[in-house]
């Protein structure tokens, strides 16, 4: 058996098994289970990392679940794959990965972070069970696959949110968040009993060969979209996210991050690899691009009037998904039409994905460093904090490096992926790089005031004992300003071998179809 | 080493950027160096000059993360009072902003 054949498995089997396992470990002490919960996060972003490797060596990977071989999909006299099936290629691939790192760094940041509260057996399995979640949901290639992994994910989410359940704000994050979620997976289910009715399938790459633009499947698309526009944050259907963002324990809301971003990638994976031109008009390709705008400009704009650090972090989770559901957007409009997309629609989609991944890098590092804040100065107000600058040096400059980031500040990734996005998106229109510039303006006003209100400035006595927080978290960070820093000092690199990649792999729905159903069409 | 990003509009290179940042930093350090070389530590010269008068706490000193922006709000008030109502944080209007979003986009998706 050859291991590497079976890495798409491994990814889901390891924090699957392993969080049923954790309670059981947890039992013995305390060191074995933060152990145990340490060794298969690394060795899940170690498969993660392989898996990326083998399928930008080898092509898009598929792996057949519980079948007498792994590797074929349909065996003879099957004209449509029965079994569940995951295919990984490099776009869910480049996607896993910062997923792999986000749980990665969350767990290494977690273990000091929530040592002094009870119930960490089921906090650790409940983030396994999350990261299971959300690396199924990137990497399935079947619809009820994914609705299952869907509700693991919004399931662990609901009760990691809640974790700290002796604050009423905790649990009432937690409870708003499930009706939401739930009236989504609702819409979710719908959409696929519709497919399931209309074509007779669940397996993406069969229904992107059977998909035709009518009635049933311009509804079925609006359900998806709505209900993972509002699992990834999009403007009206946010209000969610700052809440669950600021009430979840920090090491939590990086993967929460994450996960978030895997509900988009399901959502890319909807309108390219399996409608891709069977959306039938423009009209979703605009309902994205407009939700994008109405995302980047609310969010932004509530964000900078907040003085809660996590709060206004998750306002800047609105605003940077907009960004991304602007990009897909002029990307789908320009899919059908090869000029449109050699000239501005690979690069939107380009870079709405390499956003997608360097928001879930330096959005996570800042929310690790809200934490930092939280943790040495007890309160999530800026008004109460100040000067903290000397007393908590790493952590400054870590904040410093995901701040300008995030604000686009240059050498730094986020302005390379908003750069991308600017050009390809006055192709369509100015006004939407004007909406996307004047938010990145927000963005770096409301972190140059979370910096100078939280790090700058006179010390204050109450921080007189402060000192900087355990390294352990810092190595969480570390974790993310490091993969930050590669992906700003080698850009070229970055685009050329991983984001241009995933984005052609994206927009290729022939291939997503080919590599389950075979050649022909 | 770093490679360069060309998007047919114009190109992006990291490593002429971050040698943009070592000239200007060295270019800066120069300048300080040339600079008086007398400062003492702990004595008047460190103290924070605040017109004369005695400096405040830190908490009177400093501009409070609520009060940041002041100007901006005021001039986008109408604006303010219309997204603050919007995110009233009951999880009704959460639900009601959801559904209301399903309708608007099928509305303009089937018609």
């Amino acid at each position: 058996m050859k291991l590497m054949n079976h890495l798409p498995a491994l990814t889901l089997a390891l924090p699957l098994l392993a969080a049923f396992a954790t309670p059981l470990i947890a039992a013995v002490s305390a060191k074995a289970r933060n152990r145990w919960v340490t060794c298969v996060s690394a060795l899940v972003t170690l498969v993660v990392f392989a898996l990326l490797h083998r399928v930008l060596v080898h092509g898009t990977q598929i792996y057949v679940m519980g079948a007498p071989s792994w590797n074929i999909s349909l065996p003879s006299g099957f004209a449509i794959p029965v079994r569940i099936i995951l295919e990984v290629d490099a776009f869910n691939a480049l996607a896993a990965c910062a997923a792999a790192l986000a749980q990665l760094a969350g767990t290494i940041y977690g273990l000091k972070f929530v040592k002094k509260f009870t119930g960490l057996e089921f906090y650790s399995a409940l983030f396994l069970l999350l990261t299971a979640g959300t690396m199924g949901m990137i990497l399935t290639g079947d619809l009820f696959n994914f609705f299952v992994f869907l509700e693991i994910s919004s399931v662990a989410s609901f009760g990691l949110i809640a974790f700290w359940r002796d604050r009423p704000e905790s649990v009432e994050a937690s409870y708003k968040y499930m009706l939401v979620s739930q009236l989504a997976a609702q819409l979710v289910l719908i959409g696929l009993a519709f497919i399931y009715g209309r074509y007779g399938v669940l397996n993406m790459a069969a229904f992107s060969r059977a998909v035709q633009p009518d009635l049933i499947s311009k509804v079925v698309l609006v359900f998806i979209l709505v209900a993972l526009g509002m699992k990834c944050g999009a403007f009206p259907m946010h209000m969610w996210m700052p809440d669950s963002y600021a009430e979840a324990p920090a090491s939590v809301t990086v993967m929460l991050v994450a996960t978030s971003q895997a509900s988009l990638v399901v959502l890319c994976r909807f309108c390219f690899s399996l409608y891709g031109t069977a959306i039938g008009s423009a009209a979703v390709p605009w309902a994205l691009i407009v939700m994008g705008c109405l995302s980047m400009f609310g969010g932004v704009s509530m964000a900078v009037v907040q003085h809660e650090v996590k709060r206004l972090m998750g306002y800047h989770s609105v605003s940077q998904v907009g960004y991304m559901l602007t990009a897909f957007g002029v990307g789908l409009l320009a899919l059908g039409d090869a000029a449109a997309m050699n000239d501005y629609g690979l690069a939107a989609v380009s870079g709405g994905l390499y956003h997608m991944i360097n928001y879930i890098l330096y959005k996570g590092l800042l929310f690790l460093c809200a934490g930092a804040l939280y943790y040495v100065a007890g309160s999530r107000d800026l008004d109460k904090m100040g000067g903290l600058a000397r007393r908590m040096p790493v952590t400054s400059v870590l904040f410093l490096i995901a701040a300008a980031a995030i604000s686009g500040l240059p050498p730094f990734n986020g302005f390379v992926s908003k750069w991308m996005i600017y050009e390809s998106v006055y192709a369509v229109h100015p006004i939407l790089m004007v909406v996307a510039l004047v938010s990145s303006v927000l963005t770096l006003a409301s972190f140059v005031k979370v910096y100078q209100t939280a790090f700058l400035g006179p010390e204050r006595s109450q921080f007189a004992a402060v000192r900087e927080v355990p390294k352990s978290m810092i190595a969480g960070m570390a974790v993310l300003a490091a993969a930050i820093l590669v992906l700003s000092l080698f850009p070229s690199w970055t685009v050329n071998t991983l984001v241009r990649p995933a984005a052609e792999a994206l927009v290729d729905k022939a291939s997503y179809g080919a590599a389950v159903m075979g050649g022909a069409l | 080493m770093f490679g360069s990003i060309f998007s047919g509009a114009g190109f992006w290179d990291a490593g002429a950027w971050i040698l943009a940042f070592l000239s200007a930093g060295g270019a800066a350090l120069f300048i300080r160096r040339m600079g008086r070389s007398d400062y003492k530590k702990g004595t008047d010269q460190d103290e924070i000059y605040y017109s004369g008068n005695v400096v405040p706490d830190a908490e009177i000193f400093t501009v409070p993360a609520s009060s940041a922006y002041w100007g901006f709000r005021e001039a986008l008030k109408s604006y303010y009072s219309h997204l603050t109502a919007l995110h009233c944080g009951i999880a009704t209007e959460y639900v009601g902003w959801f559904v209301f979003t399903a309708a608007l986009i099928l509305t303009f998706v089937l018609v």
